[in-house]
């Protein structure tokens, strides 16, 4: 390993402690504690808060905003494809890929970060989205596009590893300080709203009526 | 506004500390600021005005939490817009908090991430009410729930009044035998009415009580406390909301009645069936219904007996959020409906998607932002329009104000009416 990798590693040991604290503080403040008599089925509106509530079809944010939605939808899957790249890496040096692998990869993962960059140029030039952003939204997005970027490119460059391991360590830093933090509060939020409305027997939603 | 003091201040910032469970924590950190839950807005899509974005209203409490509870906030505020709790925060909070949101939830269903957009303007509401920053007319609403023992501040003289006139129709129409008690204690039900009932809509307690009469069903009012309604729900002063629910809670024992029926009051029966046991930090030790659930228990035991061909004009169903979306009672509402009329017809969208009528979250109450109210409900009213319908049924006093309203401003030339009108009208009395 070189220096650079070492790097990354110490960012990586420092995000994960740092995400580990948000979710041990979440795990200790607990669930609400409701008191009222529950109408519906838990486990089913969790299962269903997670599932089909987040199909398209199911969210004026999704179906109303095909383009966006889709663009957020591959930014994502580029993002989880490098960060399961760069654990990858650590094992095989993206320079031992198949050359075809490497392309076809490469392409993929470019063309989720140009979605990333599309998301990115929208939020500056649409004035309601400029307006609801504030540095974070810009810096979170900028690193996150960049982070697919230099894994599409260091899959076909090699002597990018310096700058790709760099700027790994710059975004594992930054996660927990800004928005992308909402990489754990998404998942704590879906079950907050599976619990609300599994509650009350809103979700799953009633049919045959 | 009057200058912030510290002590306000500090208040409002202790209340945002105080985390009871993880939830609030959870909402404030999980907004992206896509900003696509701005078409489900009402108040976005009648105003196109930016700053009524859901997440724009959740960013105003959300900048307080990263300012005063987070260490990126403390130390560069710049970089996550921490701002500070100042007057130029409060204005804008009540303005966007109070005056252009009716918590009714439905961009949280359909938010990206799922963050309780509603749950998080109910709790800057918290923050303002800890300032002493509820808009007056609001405010004055809660008080006199509190001073009179209805929101409406009706003479118990006047309301008895009001009832034994609603009882001498009722005898008209169904025998001397039909009743409306008053005070009466031991019996099976403790019925509670929206004081709009006694004060602008009366014969909607003449329905209710026909269907009792036809159910020969043991039940009472309590002309002390019979107002279903908790205007602390709106007002976001959770110990005064506490109040107002524990004395209804008190009546029912001391009526010593099995059941509490929540009269057709959307935020009522929210108030007072999912809130209440958590502001008094008790489990209830009576069950509390909708009437609604009610009559359409008497429907399917056979208690009472429908003609729904005696409604024969063309009839939809608007949602009251608090009962559908916040309260899991769709197809409820939607079987008492179709039994009791012949042709319905639905709105689009409807159900957990159905968009508010624009009186709830307490903007009835608030006459200064009555205009915006007026605005925002020209979608209900163009779905209402679209529908074809003569008749719209809602099992909401507050639902009901407001489409009265919007059928008079848009020229809908519509009924409106309650479930338990629709179900009274479409009774057929047993002959003995």
């Amino acid at each position: 390993m070189i220096w650079y990798q070492y790097l990354s590693l110490g960012a990586l040991a420092v995000f994960l402690i740092a995400m580990l604290w948000h979710f041990i503080r979440l795990i200790k403040e607990g669930k609400p504690k409701d008191l009222s008599t529950k109408s519906g089925n838990l486990p089913k509106a969790e299962v269903y808060a997670y599932t089909i509530a987040m199909m398209p079809n199911h969210k004026e944010s999704a179906y109303l905003h095909l383009p966006s939605f889709t663009a957020g939808i591959f930014f994502h899957i580029g993002i989880f494809l490098s960060i399961l790249l760069f654990f990858v890496f650590f094992f095989i040096s993206p320079t031992l890929f198949p050359q075809w692998l490497q392309m076809v990869l490469a392409l993929c993962i470019g063309i989720c970060g140009l979605c990333g960059f599309g998301l990115f140029i929208k939020r500056m030039i649409v004035k309601k989205m400029r307006e609801l952003s504030h540095l974070d939204d810009f810096l979170s997005n900028f690193f996150t596009t960049l982070f697919q970027f230099f894994t599409a490119i260091y899959l076909i460059a090699g002597s990018f590893a310096p700058i790709y391991y760099i700027l790994v360590t710059i975004l594992l830093l930054y996660i927990p300080m800004g928005k992308l933090k909402h990489m754990l509060y998404f998942f704590a939020a879906r079950f907050h709203l599976g619990y609300f409305y599994g509650w009350r027997n809103s979700w799953p939603p009633q049919k045959n009526y | 506004m009057e200058k912030l003091t510290k002590e306000q201040i500090d208040k409002a910032i202790a209340l945002l500390k105080m985390r009871p469970d993880s939830k609030l924590e959870t909402h404030l950190n999980a907004c992206v600021h896509c900003g696509l839950c701005a078409s489900s807005c009402m108040y976005y899509k009648a105003m196109k005005e930016n700053k009524f974005i859901p997440a724009r209203k959740v960013e105003l409490v959300a900048s307080l939490y990263r300012r005063y509870c987070t260490l990126t906030g403390r130390v560069a505020p710049f970089l996550v817009n921490a701002r500070e709790l100042d007057d130029q925060m409060a204005e804008e909070m009540i303005d966007s908090l109070f005056g252009a949101c009716t918590m009714c939830g439905r961009c949280v269903k359909h938010c990206s991430i799922g963050v309780d957009i509603a749950y998080i303007v109910h709790f800057g509401r918290r923050m303002l009410a800890a300032m002493g920053l509820v808009p007056k007319t609001l405010q004055a609403t809660v008080d006199a729930a509190l001073t009179t023992g209805n929101n409406m501040g009706i003479e118990t003289s006047d309301f008895v009044d009001t009832i034994q006139w609603m009882e001498e129709e009722l005898q008209d129409e169904c025998g001397e035998d039909a009743r409306i008690p008053l005070d009466e204690t031991d019996k099976d039900i403790l019925y509670t009415l929206n004081p709009r009932e006694p004060k602008f809509f009366p014969l909607s307690i003449a329905a209710i009580a026909k269907i009792f009469y036809a159910a020969k069903e043991s039940w009472t009012i309590s002309t002390h406390m019979y107002d279903v309604t908790n205007y602390g729900l709106f007002n976001g002063n959770n110990e005064q909301a506490g109040q107002i629910a524990k004395r209804l809670h008190d009546e029912v024992i001391i009526k010593r009645c099995k059941r509490l029926v929540l009269g057709e009051c959307g935020h009522g029966s929210r108030a007072n069936r999912w809130e209440a046991p958590n502001y008094l930090q008790q489990p209830y030790e009576f069950e509390t219904i909708t009437a609604v659930e009610l009559i359409n228990n008497y429907i399917r035991t056979g208690r009472i007996k429908i003609d729904k061909s005696l409604n024969q004009e063309l009839v939809t169903l608007h949602d009251p959020c608090n009962l559908v979306r916040n309260g899991g009672l769709l197809s409820e509402l939607r079987f008492a409906v179709k039994s009791a009329v012949s042709n319905f017809v639905e709105m689009t969208p409807h159900g957990m998607d159905n968009f508010c009528c624009g009186g709830g979250g307490g903007q009835l109450a608030m006459s200064e932002y009555n205009e915006r109210r007026i605005k925002i409900g020209e979608i209900k009213a163009d779905q209402i329009r679209k529908t074809g319908a003569k008749v719209v049924v809602t099992p909401c006093h507050n639902c009901v104000d407001q489409l009265s309203q919007l059928n008079q401003v848009y020229h809908l030339n519509v009924k409106i009416k309650t479930i338990a009108e629709i179900v009274a009208d479409a009774l057929v009395l047993d002959k003995e």
